[in-house]
């Protein structure tokens, strides 16, 4: 049983990675779906889905990238 | 980078030392043109290439991405404060640079109102940002903050871009070739400073519209119950902070984590190699290949990064200007 704070802090790490890419996957196919579901039903609108599209998965990457950083430095100090 | 891993792969041999690093680097000269003949040193004395440091993944990663001292530059020490130039802080003035003299470029190839080349170019992006990013966010004053938000963008696209571009470097002392190369918007501190000027310009824009007491009034919304108003005031004041945060934070996680990725992926083949020479050999092309996407993958990101920045300003900015809506 590794009880070394360094082994921990790498298994903490490789869960934390998972899980928030689980999220921010999860996020962006919600939002991915519904934009070309949008675009399907109003080819009109499509650049304006498009930018909007665009924005949020901007917002979402930001908060997954935001804790990817903390599992890196988890990983790495 | 390139030069630093293959130094890595020199420097990670397998049992057979003497036999194994002269075949592993070989090829990967082979592969990488521009860094065969940075390794004509290393290669006439393979105990040369041992001498020097040995580097873990770990470490070769955060050189990579962290901020460096420029060696053989002097520091001044004012008081508690340490300057020095670095690594990002050049990437930072060159990219300055770049933009000043790429703008001057396109401002002189105008010839009786008529663009032509690189001013054709600039101006499609400039019109963009007026007419689609600054007009539709802020309003009918959005003009004033288009200087502002040219800036932004253009800043950000290029140093982002010029993190993608190789520099030769020589190094005089030792006589090696090398590469340099850096996103000054991977650092932290650079993207503090974006962000705080895109914190005045949103405070600036609710002031100047509605005088400073106002401006900070009308952010409750009208009509809210009084004793909603001890959990409104610190939501709001913890809105006006947050949003340049999630600026700095998303530029800053963005640039940092293609170049992580890249270099992750061009440190397979040290690892591989450690395993056997012929993994190592193996994993070469999958390893390049993987590293050619990403970095064409960063090229597209650096436009949505650029874009997204100054978006998101303009939309603040609008938010402040006209609240409540």
């Amino acid at each position: 049983m590794p009880t070394d704070p360094k082994a921990l802090a790498y298994f903490a790490a490789g869960i934390g990675a998972g899980l928030t890419i689980i999220g921010g996957a999860a996020g962006i196919g919600r939002l991915a779906a519904a934009a070309m579901e949008g675009i399907a039903r109003q080819p009109n609108a499509g650049g304006d889905i498009r930018g909007a599209m665009i924005v949020a998965a901007g917002l979402i990457e930001g908060v997954t990238f935001f804790s990817l950083i903390v599992t890196i430095l988890l990983a790495i100090k | 980078m390139i030069a630093l891993l293959l130094a890595l792969a020199l420097q990670t041999p397998p049992p057979p030392a003497e036999h194994a690093s002269p075949g592993a680097a070989e090829p990967a000269a082979a592969a990488e043109p521009a860094a065969g003949h940075e390794h004509a040193a290393p290669q006439g004395h393979p105990e040369g290439a041992e001498q020097e440091e040995h580097a873990d993944p770990a470490e070769v990663l955060m050189h990579h991405v962290t901020d460096q001292p420029l060696p053989g530059m002097r520091h001044i020490d004012i008081g508690p404060l340490h300057l020095e130039p670095t690594r990002h802080w050049l990437f930072f003035v060159l990219a300055s640079a770049v933009v000043l003299v790429v703008v001057r470029l396109a401002i002189r190839s105008y010839r009786e109102g008529i663009p032509s080349g690189i001013g054709a170019a600039v101006e499609t992006l400039v019109l963009y940002i007026r007419d689609e990013i600054a007009e539709k966010n802020i309003g009918h004053d959005g003009r004033k903050y288009v200087p502002l938000l040219l800036s932004f963008f253009f800043f950000i696209l290029i140093a982002a871009l010029m993190g993608l571009f190789p520099f030769p470097t020589y190094d005089f002392k030792s006589g090696r070739f090398g590469i340099v190369s850096a996103t000054s918007t991977g650092n932290l501190s650079v993207t503090l400073g974006l962000a705080l000027i895109a914190l005045f310009a949103m405070q600036y824009a609710g002031i100047s519209k509605h005088g400073f007491v106002q401006h900070f009034v009308g952010m409750v919304p009208p009509g809210l119950p009084k004793w909603l108003l001890p959990i409104m005031i610190p939501v709001e004041l913890l809105a006006i902070v947050s949003r340049p945060f999630a600026l700095m934070i998303r530029l800053f996680a963005n640039m940092l984590a293609g170049h992580m990725v890249i270099t992750a992926l061009l440190l397979l083949i040290p690892l591989m190699a450690a395993i056997s020479t012929f993994f190592g050999i193996a994993v070469i092309p999958v390893s390049l290949a993987l590293a050619l996407f990403i970095m064409v993958l960063e090229l597209l990101v650096a436009f949505i990064q650029a874009y997204i920045f100054t978006l998101l300003t303009s939309i603040f900015i609008g938010m402040s200007a006209h609240p409540a809506h």
